[in-house]
C-alpha cells in the first residue's frame, strides 16, 4: 500500500510541466548520442553538468538519468542498421540485429529492440521502487572472491558462444583475453604490452575494438563483394514485428530482464556482460542454435531488454546507498552534491521527492523512447535505401568522430583501423571475433578480482569455496561444464556444427 | 669612398633600430592587457570527465570565459595518469592560448613515470586555485575509534589490516604510503581501478579502512556506514571543523593534500601571466566559486604565480621521497 502511495507521490512530481519538459530533453539527447557510435553518455553528461547548475536538483537528475538509459535504446539503433555499436552495450546486438537487416527484417529487430527496453525498463522501476534497498545491501555482499567466480562462470558458458570450429573459438577468446591484458595492471602499475607507448597505458577501448571489427571490417569486406552490397540495399521488409514475432520474443525478454535486473545490482559489472549473458542463456535454451548469427530475432530481444534493465537497476545501488557503479554514475552524483544533496541511505526519507519523482520518471522516460523510437523506425529503416557509396563514407566518418571524441586521442582512431584490418582478415579465416570480445571484457575483470581474492586470503585459494555466494558460482561453472563434456550433449554439439 | 660607406652603415643601423622598435612595439602591443586575448583559450585537463580535475577545470573556464570576455574550452585528453594532457600542454604554442589544469599528480608523476618532457623547465606556474584533503575512514566493523587505535591495531596484527586504494599511483595511493611510513605500520593495500570501486568495497566491509578522498567519503560517514578518524590535511577541514586532522590524532607531521592549480607552457609572456592570474585571484574571491569548491569537498586555496612555483618544487621533493622509500614503480 505504501510503495503505491510513494509511487503516486513520485508520479506527482514527474508530471510536472518543467520535469516532463527535461525528461524528454534528457531522452531526446541520450537517443541521438546512444546512435553516434563512440559519444557515449558519459562524456555527454559531462558537458551537460555545468547547465544543471542553475536547473532545480529533482529536475537535473531526472534529465541526467534520461541522457543515460536514452543511451541505451538509441545504441541498438546503428548496431542493427549497418553493424556499427553506437554503444559499448550494444554490440552483441549486431551480431543477429545486423543480419536481421541484412535479410530485409531491420524495423522488427528495431521494434522488437524497443519493445524488449521498454518492458525491461518497466519491470526494473518497480523493482527499483519496491525492493531498493534490501537489494543493495546484498549486492554489498559482493566481495573479490564472488565477483571472480561469476565471471569465471561467464567465461565458462561462453563455450556455448563458440560456433563452428571449437579450436578457433578457443583461440579467439585466448586473444580477446590477451588485449584485454594491455594497460596498466591494477595492482602493480607496472604497463604490459604497452611498446612504451603512453597511449595504451590505461588499456584499449572496447569501442575501439568492436567499431573496429564490426563496422570498419563490415564495410570493406562488403565493398570486397559487389553482390551482397545489392542484396544489402534492395530489400527493406515489413517495418513491423508480426505476432509469431512477438510470441517468439516473449520468453528471451523475460529472461533478459531478470539476467539484467540481477547483474545491474551489483555495482562491479558492466552493461556488456549483461547482454553477453542474456545472448549466450538464448543460444543455450534455443532447440536450434545454428540460427544465432544468422538473424535470430531472440538474439536482439533478450540482450536489448538485458541492457535496458541492467542500466536501470544501476540505479539502485546509487540511489540507495551512493555507490557509482559506473564513471556516468558517479558524475550523477557528483551532480547532486553540486545542489547539496548528499547522496546515500538518507535520500530516501530527507529527499522523497527526489527519489520517487526520479523512480517515477524512469517509468515515463521509457514510455517517451516507445513513443519516441517506433514512429522513427520507418526513417531509420529507410536510410538502409542510401546508396552504399554514400552510406559507407558517412558510417566511417561517423565511426571516426565517435572514436576521436571518446578521449579526444587520433591515436584511437589509427587503432580502430588496424581493427578493421584484423577483423577483414577473422572473417577470411572464418574465425568469429564474438568470443574475442568476451575474453576482452572477462579477462581483465577476472584477474583483478582473483589477485585481490588472493591477496586478501594470503594466496590461500580455498577462499573461493569457502564463501557461500562464490562456491555457488563455481558449483554452476563446474555442471556447465560437465554437462557440456557429456556424450550426447558432445554429439549434439557436432550434429549442429557439423 | 669611407664617407659613403660610413653613410650607408648609419642608414642601415638606423634601419636596423627601427625593425626593432617596430618589432618591441608590436609584440608589446600583441601582450598588451588590453588586447590579450583576442581569440577563444583551450584549457588542457589532462584526465577523462568527471574526476576533481574535471570539475575543477570545467567550473574555472566557466568563470574565466565570463571574466576575460572570451570562451575559455575545455579539452580533455585523459590517459596515463595525466601525462598525455600534460605533455600536450608542454609542447603547445606559449602564446597564453593553451593553458593546463594540473593536481598533486603533476607533482609526484616525475617520480613515477619517465616522462617525455621536463617537468622542472616545461611550464609556467600561473596560480594554484584549491586544495581537498583525504579523510582516513574504517568500515564500522573496525573496533579503532581513533587514529592511535587503529595504529595500534595494525601492531597488534602486522600485515592483516586491508586498506583499499584507488589505484597505483593515484593520490590515495600516495596518501596511503605517507601514512604506512610515518605510522611505522603495516597492512596490505589492496588495489582498485579508481576510488569509486575502492569505496564499494570497504562499504561490503571486505576491506578494513582508507584514505579516500573526502568528497566521496563525507555520504558514507554521514549514514553511518563509515567511521572518520581523521582528515588529511594540515589542518581542519572547514567541512568538518570537529574531526581532527590525522597529524593531531596520531602521526605528527602527516599532510596529504591533493591541490590544484594552472599552468601555461614556458616561454608565455609575463603580462599574459599577469593578466591571467589577476582574473583567477578576483573568481576565486567570490563567495559563489568558494561555495562551490566546498560541495567538492575541497577549499579555495589561492597561491599567486610566483609562490606557487616553490611550492610546486616542495611538493615534488616531498613525493619523490615517498616514491623512493615506499618503493613505488610503475615503469
Amino acid at each position: 500500500m505504501e510503495l503505491f502511495h510513494n509511487l503516486a507521490f513520485g508520479f506527482g512530481v514527474a508530471l510536472s510541466l518543467q520535469n516532463l519538459l527535461y525528461c524528454f530533453i534528457g531522452v531526446l539527447v541520450g537517443t541521438l548520442i546512444g546512435v553516434l557510435p563512440g559519444i557515449g553518455p558519459m562524456a555527454t553528461i559531462a558537458m551537460l553538468l555545468p547547465l544543471t547548475y542553475n536547473v532545480p536538483p529533482v529536475a537535473a537528475m531526472i534529465m541526467l538519468a534520461g541522457i543515460y538509459y536514452g543511451a541505451m535504446y538509441g545504441g541498438s539503433t546503428t548496431s542493427i542498421l549497418v553493424n556499427l555499436p553506437g554503444e559499448t552495450a550494444s554490440v552483441i546486438t549486431c551480431i543477429d540485429g545486423y543480419q536481421m537487416a541484412r535479410q530485409g527484417r531491420a524495423g522488427v529487430a528495431l521494434a522488437i529492440a524497443a519493445i524488449g527496453s521498454f518492458f525491461a525498463g518497466t519491470i526494473c522501476t518497480l523493482i527499483v521502487a519496491m525492493f531498493g534497498p534490501p537489494l543493495a545491501n546484498m549486492a554489498l555482499k559482493f566481495g573479490s572472491p564472488e565477483y571472480f567466480s561469476l565471471m569465471l562462470m561467464g567465461l565458462v558458458t561462453a563455450a556455448v558462444l563458440a560456433q563452428g570450429d571449437m579450436l578457433k573459438s578457443l583461440a579467439m577468446v585466448v586473444l580477446g583475453l590477451l588485449l584485454g591484458i594491455v594497460g596498466s595492471d591494477v595492482d602493480s602499475g607496472i604497463k604490459r604490452f604497452c611498446f612504451g607507448a603512453f597511449e595504451l597505458a590505461d588499456g584499449i577501448g572496447f569501442v575501439i575494438i568492436a567499431v573496429g571489427v564490426f563496422a570498419v571490417g563490415e564495410i570493406i569486406s562488403n565493398l570486397s563483394d559487389p553482390e551482397e552490397r545489392v542484396v544489402f540495399t534492395s530489400k527493406v521488409g515489413s517495418l513491423y514485428p508480426t505476432l509469431k514475432d512477438i510470441k517468439q520474443s516473449i520468453a528471451p525478454i523475460l529472461r533478459g530482464t531478470g539476467l539484467g535486473a540481477f547483474l545491474g545490482i551489483l555495482p562491479g559489472t558492466t552493461p556488456s556482460i549483461a547482454t553477453f549473458a542474456a545472448y549466450m542463456i538464448e543460444k543455450k535454451v534455443a532447440k536450434d542454435p545454428s540460427r544465432f548469427g544468422h538473424g535470430a530475432i531472440e538474439g536482439v530481444a533478450a540482450p536489448e531488454a538485458a541492457n535496458n534493465a541492467d542500466a536501470q537497476c544501476k540505479f539502485i545501488p546509487m540511489l540507495t546507498l551512493g555507490i557509482p557503479a559506473s564513471g556516468t554514475m558517479a558524475l550523477m552524483l557528483g551532480a547532486l552534491m553540486i545542489h547539496g544533496i548528499t547522496p546515500g541511505p538518507g535520500v530516501m526519507t530527507s529527499k522523497p521527492d527526489l527519489f520517487w519523482g526520479m523512480i517515477a520518471s524512469m517509468w515515463i522516460g521509457n514510455l517517451m523512447l516507445v513513443i519516441l523510437n517506433l514512429p522513427l523506425i520507418g526513417m531509420w529503416v529507410s536510410l538502409l535505401k542510401v546508396p552504399y557509396r554514400l552510406l559507407f563514407p558517412a558510417i566511417m566518418v561517423f565511426s571516426a568522430i565517435g572514436i576521436y571524441s571518446t578521449n579526444n586521442a587520433s591515436f584511437d582512431v589509427y587503432l580502430a583501423a588496424l581493427f578493421g584490418v584484423l577483423g577483414i582478415a577473422w572473417r577470411m579465416f572464418g574465425c568469429s571475433p564474438v568470443p574475442m570480445l568476451l575474453g576482452f571484457v572477462l579477462g581483465p575483470m577476472m584477474e583483478e578480482n582473483l589477485r585481490r581474492a588472493l591477496q586478501v586470503s594470503n594466496g590461500d585459494p580455498t577462499v573461493l569455496i569457502t564463501r557461500p555466494i562464490s562456491l555457488a558460482f563455481i558449483v554452476v561453472s563446474v555442471l556447465i561444464l560437465v554437462v557440456m563434456m557429456m556424450p550426447s550433449v558432445k554429439k549434439r554439439r557436432g550434429d549442429i556444427t557439423g | 669612398m669611407s664617407n659613403m660607406k660610413s653613410a650607408h652603415s648609419r642608414i642601415f643601423r638606423t634601419l636596423i633600430a627601427l625593425c626593432a622598435a617596430i618589432a618591441v612595439f608590436a609584440t608589446a602591443s600583441v601582450f598588451a592587457a588590453d588586447s590579450y586575448p583576442s581569440k577563444p583559450l583551450r584549457l588542457i585537463i589532462p584526465f577523462p570527465p568527471g574526476g576533481s580535475n574535471d570539475i575543477v577545470g570545467r567550473l574555472i573556464a566557466t568563470k574565466l570565459s565570463e571574466n576575460l570576455g572570451k570562451q575559455v574550452v575545455v579539452d580533455n585528453r585523459g590517459g596515463a595518469g595525466g601525462v598525455i594532457g600534460t605533455e600536450m600542454a608542454a609542447k603547445a604554442e606559449p602564446d597564453g592560448y593553451t593553458l593546463l589544469i594540473v593536481s598533486a599528480a603533476y607533482a609526484y608523476n616525475p617520480s613515477l613515470y619517465k616522462l617525455p618532457f621536463d617537468p622542472a623547465k616545461a611550464f609556467t606556474p600561473i596560480a594554484k586555485l584549491g586544495s581537498g584533503p583525504n579523510s582516513l575512514t574504517v568500515h564500522p566493523s573496525v573496533p579503532a575509534k581513533t587514529v592511535k587505535e587503529l595504529i595500534d591495531l595494525a601492531k597488534q596484527k602486522p600485515g592483516e589490516l586491508i586498506c583499499a586504494c584507488a589505484g597505483v599511483g593515484s593520490f590515495q595511493h600516495m596518501g596511503v604510503e605517507l601514512f604506512k611510513m610515518m605510522a611505522g605500520i603495516d597492512f596490505k593495500i589492496v588495489q582498485f581501478k579508481g576510488g569509486g570501486p575502492a569505496m564499494t568495497d570497504q562499504l561490503g566491509g571486505h576491506s578494513h579502512f582508507s584514505l579516500g578522498s573526502l568528497i566521496q567519503t563525507i555520504p558514507h560517514v554521514q549514514s553511518g556506514k563509515f567511521r572518520i578518524l581523521g582528515t588529511g590535511g594540515a589542518k581542519r577541514s572547514s567541512i568538518l571543523p570537529n574531526v581532527p586532522t590525522i597529524a593531531e590524532a596520531g602521526v605528527p607531521g602527516y599532510e596529504a593534500t591533493n591541490w590544484w592549480g594552472i599552468l601555461a607552457p614556458a616561454g608565455t609572456p609575463a603580462p599574459v601571466v599577469e593578466r591571467l592570474n589577476k582574473e583567477i585571484k578576483t573568481l576565486l574571491a567570490s563567495d559563489e566559486v568558494k561555495k562551490l569548491f566546498q560541495k567538492n569537498g575541497a577549499d579555495v586555496d589561492y597561491i599567486g604565480a610566483a609562490e606557487f612555483g616553490p611550492f610546486i618544487a616542495g611538493e615534488m621533493t616531498k613525493w619523490a621521497k615517498v616514491v623512493k622509500e615506499a618503493n613505488i614503480k610503475v615503469k
